[in-house]
């Protein structure tokens, strides 16, 4: 478990919002789960917290939940991408390209360029 | 706005939820189910499965704990939560609860009932546009008197040649005679310039306001009516404009009618029934010599710039020196109550602290009854900041409810308190609970519940938290602290308490001084009238000479009648006339502005103002007699000290009357108690030099024939004691809170000094009186629950205890 790192706040809403643009409708556990996979297992999603963050995120009218059935015919509540999510989802991923691009860029200059 | 959403929805989601909570519990347990499911295919058993998952979701309780913090708003719910509590608490205490509530209501309304009247007279701005730049301009000769009134030459100069004023604009309040109805009637009237009405911003409700042709000399007659007038002599028929109306015998064209709100802001309360123009010229040539002046500073002009420049206007007086005086309006406006207001609402909040106090008390007294509570619920684990929340949600609870029926006591109070002082008020906008008032009032709530509740939640958030639950501790370290706050707030209250009525007490005392005054001449038993006559019927003062005598006889022979006389003053009637280019003889330097009175021979006779020196006038000074006069104390102080002034002559610039005699010296009459008599000048009216300064108004002045427990209480030997204990402890406070009060009010009692007649401000018998009054009262408090305590039952107190 020591190698795997908690997601920071703040980034969590931008990992469910992108996992649910990937997969379409999806419950908390598939959220979750999928956070993780995608991470390599590199990350720890605390279950704990997911859920005020899909909360909030839906008060903020991001995405919106209904229940219905998983794949072993269980019922969940599932959660949607709306459309003013997939704009905020589309104006994070660009800041986090730019943020990412700028410090690469930074971290990767050669000694003296600076 | 995403934010603002999710408050909404948050808010929103404070309803319904039990479902909501529901519908989480559904949603975590088909998440743990998923998480089981997937352990198990991993090859765990069902329990081991089942602990992975709660630990991976860090246990189901603090989950949902979380999750509702996230939804709804919980500082909402908390004080949601206490104010349930706090209701609970209220309905189970109704007597403590209606005590409280009407101690606070009765303090909070009466503060804010003073604050609606402060807030419509010095607070709230005159309702024109941009207030700050009107003012109120004015000319005083000498220093004499307060300035209210401008020349109609100056206003002219001003208007013509100021540079430092966009606009100018004045009227002046006369009465005029209305015929043509059924009967003649008296009214009251206001004469405006036409640029008035534009600068206050009044749209008439029917018709128009004066056009600038009309506001000259000679100017076609027309009048515009007020609401009230135009609704009880017209039935508010439209048809009114353009119908003829004789005012002193002119007929006046009605232009327009002026909507009930309109009132012309005034120290005076003037309260016109309709308006003419007051028809100044050029040349500042009006059929009135002076009118209340209002100016509107351009842009950057200063009061005193505008001052500086308004002063080279004036034209030079013939003697002495004129002083232009240049005042904000509504500071002009509010001049004479602004004093009072604030002397008034620092009394009512000595009241309203006084109701905290008490009220502070009250709760500390019920504090000790809910020890206990208190302590089950720390022990259930709330913490001090917690309990002193819910405490202060009550106390802030009882305040509101104060606040509601103080509110209700205002709006009720307000009209009467209008009524009350209302001679002391300048008319302006309304009285009423607008906005401002309502956030005084809110404000006044949230400081005295904190005010109040605060020592109390404090004492009741403190202490050990076994003490109370065991019955030994009683009596603990606890309550002797409580009695010690309890005791310094007795104290205080008497203090406070002791200033209020000092204040009071000096005020009363100076109002017994007034009334024992010697006004100088007797008014008891006299019955005044203001007659007035119309200028047309009786143009030349000769027939209004003819008029008056002929009433005073006939009056004279009326049964009951002692006495009758006609004069254009009355003294204390506050309305005088004065001349200036006064020549006295062999001193040209004394050249003077005087009052000057025109009477009937009898007239000191009937008023009862006694004669010092010399004769009074008789029947034979009349036209065709040597001129003679008469002055005041006053006047032969003034223009003749140390010398005898009966047989000195006088001469009158204006009209030229050449040298009049004075026959008589009168005693001097103060115009008001807290004023120095003005030196004055007597003409009978049967002389025509006299009777030619008279106007159409004159008073008649008739005098009538006639008419016109001890607290020795038989206590019990052996209750002596204990009654003697309780009554020295509660003096004890007394004592403290009278020397510290008598202090404060020393201090204090300063302010209002100039309010005072007679006495100073540290008067030693008032001061004495109210130490009695409080004593007296503080003993009786102590007497009733000391004779309580004295006849308790041992038996049943150890019982209790």
């Amino acid at each position: 478990m020591s190698e795997t790192t908690n997601v920071r706040q703040g980034t969590l809403a931008l990992m469910v919002l992108k996992t649910i643009e990937t997969l379409g409708p999806l419950h908390g556990y598939g959220i979750a789960r999928r956070i993780e996979q995608t991470s390599g297992e590199l990350l720890s999603v605390n279950y704990g917290t997911l859920y005020p963050a899909l909360l909030k995120l839906e008060q903020e009218g991001y995405i919106a939940s209904a229940w219905g059935l998983s794949d072993n015919n269980r019922k969940a509540r599932f959660y949607r991408l709306t459309r003013a999510g997939a704009k905020q989802l589309e104006r994070e991923e660009r800041g986090w390209e730019q943020a990412t691009a700028i410090m690469s860029r930074f971290l990767s200059a050669a000694k003296g360029t600076l | 706005m995403r934010r603002l959403r999710a408050w909404c929805v948050r808010l929103w989601s404070l309803l319904g939820k039990g479902r909501r909570d529901r519908e989480f519990a559904e949603e975590l347990a088909s998440h743990l189910e998923m998480h089981c499911e997937d352990g198990m295919r991993a090859g765990m058993t069902a329990a081991e499965a089942r602990r992975q998952a709660l630990i991976k979701l860090g246990g189901v309780l603090p989950v949902e704990e979380l999750y509702r913090d996230r939804r709804g708003v919980p500082w909402l719910e908390t004080l949601g939560r206490d104010f349930g509590y706090a209701i609970r608490m209220m309905r189970r205490a109704p007597a403590f609860t209606a005590t409280v509530v009407v101690t606070l209501g009765l303090g909070i309304g009466a503060t804010t009932a003073i604050f609606s009247v402060v807030n419509a007279v010095l607070i709230r701005p005159l309702p024109y546009p941009e207030p700050h730049r009107l003012v109120h301009l004015a000319v005083s000769y000498g220093d004499r008197g307060s300035a209210i009134f401008a020349p109609t030459v100056d206003y002219a100069a001003w208007k013509n040649r100021s540079q430092t004023l966009s606009r100018i604009a004045g009227h002046l309040g006369f009465e005029t005679n209305l015929t043509g109805g059924t009967e003649a009637e008296r009214v009251k009237a206001g004469a405006a310039t036409a640029s008035l009405f534009p600068m206050l911003g009044v749209q008439p409700a029917l018709g128009r306001t004066f056009l600038p042709e009309e506001d000259r000399p000679g100017g076609p007659p027309v009048a515009i009516l007020s609401h009230a007038f135009w609704k009880s002599h017209f039935g508010e028929s439209a048809a009114i404009v353009g119908k003829s109306l004789t005012l002193d015998g002119t007929p006046h064209t009605v232009v327009g009618v002026f909507p009930a709100t309109f009132q012309i802001p005034d120290r005076y309360q003037a309260d016109y029934d309709l308006w003419v123009p007051f028809a100044i010229g050029d040349n500042g040539r009006a059929k009135r010599p002076i009118l209340q002046t209002i100016g509107r500073l351009k842009p950057g002009v200063s009061v005193e710039g505008a001052r500086a420049e308004l002063a080279t206007l004036v034209r030079p007086p013939r003697s002495g020196k004129k002083i232009t005086v240049v005042t904000e309006w509504q500071e002009q406006i509010a001049s004479g109550a602004r004093r009072s207001l604030l002397i008034f609402l620092c009394a009512v909040g000595f009241v309203l602290l006084v109701a905290c106090v008490n009220v502070a008390n009250l709760l500390l007294f019920r504090a000790a009854a809910r020890e206990k509570e208190m302590a089950v619920r720390r022990a259930l684990g709330a913490g001090r900041a917690r309990i002193l929340r819910q405490l202060l949600t009550e106390s802030v609870l009882l305040a509101l409810l104060g606040g509601v029926v103080g509110l209700g006591l205002a709006s009720a109070g307000k009209n009467l308190l209008v009524t009350f002082i209302a001679r002391n008020l300048p008319a302006m906008e309304p009285v009423h609970l607008d906005l401002r008032v309502l956030a005084f009032n809110v404000g006044l709530v949230l400081v005295t519940g904190i005010a109040f509740g605060l020592a109390p939640a404090l004492q009741a958030s403190r202490g050990e938290l076994n003490d109370p639950l065991k019955d030994a501790g009683r009596g603990a370290t606890d309550r002797r602290s409580r009695h010690r706050l309890r005791s310094l707030l007795v104290v205080f209250e008497v203090a406070v308490v002791m200033v209020l009525l000092s204040g009071a007490g000096l005020l009363f005392h100076s109002f017994l001084r007034l009334r024992g005054v010697d006004p100088g001449f007797q008014p008891d038993r006299i019955l005044t009238l203001n007659v007035a006559l119309t200028p047309s019927k009786y143009p030349t003062p000769r027939e209004k000479t003819a008029f008056f005598q002929q009433v005073v006889e006939k009056v004279s022979t009326l049964p009951g009648v002692q006495a009758a006389s006609a004069s254009t003053s009355l003294p204390l009637a506050g309305y005088s006339m004065s001349i200036s280019g006064l020549t006295v003889e062999g001193k040209p330097e004394a050249e003077r502005q005087v009052l000057v009175s025109i009477v009937s021979p009898n007239y000191f006779r009937t008023v009862g103002i006694p004669t010092v020196r010399g004769r009074s006038f008789s029947d034979s000074d009349r036209g065709g007699s040597p001129v003679v006069a008469m002055v005041n104390e006053s006047f032969a102080r003034a223009f003749f000290p140390g010398e005898e002034c009966v047989g000195k002559r006088i001469e009158q610039w204006k009209p030229k009357t050449g040298w009049v005699t004075i026959v008589g010296v009168v005693r001097a009459i103060r115009p008001a108690p807290e004023e120095q008599p003005s030196p004055e000048l007597y003409f009978s009216y049967l002389q025509p030099e006299g009777a030619f300064l008279m106007g159409s108004n004159m008073y008649l002045a008739v005098r009538a024939a006639g008419n016109p427990k001890s607290l020795a209480a038989a206590v019990r030997a052996d209750r002596g004691r204990i009654l003697r204990m309780v009554l020295s402890n509660g003096m004890k406070l007394i004592g403290a809170g009278v020397a510290i009060g008598l202090l404060a009010s020393a201090g204090l009692t300063r302010l209002i000094a100039s309010e005072l007649w007679g006495i100073s401000a540290t008067d030693p018998w008032t001061f004495a009186a109210v130490v009695m009054l409080l004593s007296a009262t503080g003993l009786a408090a102590c007497l009733l629950p000391a004779r309580g305590a004295a006849s308790v039952d041992p038996t049943r107190a150890l019982r209790e205890e």
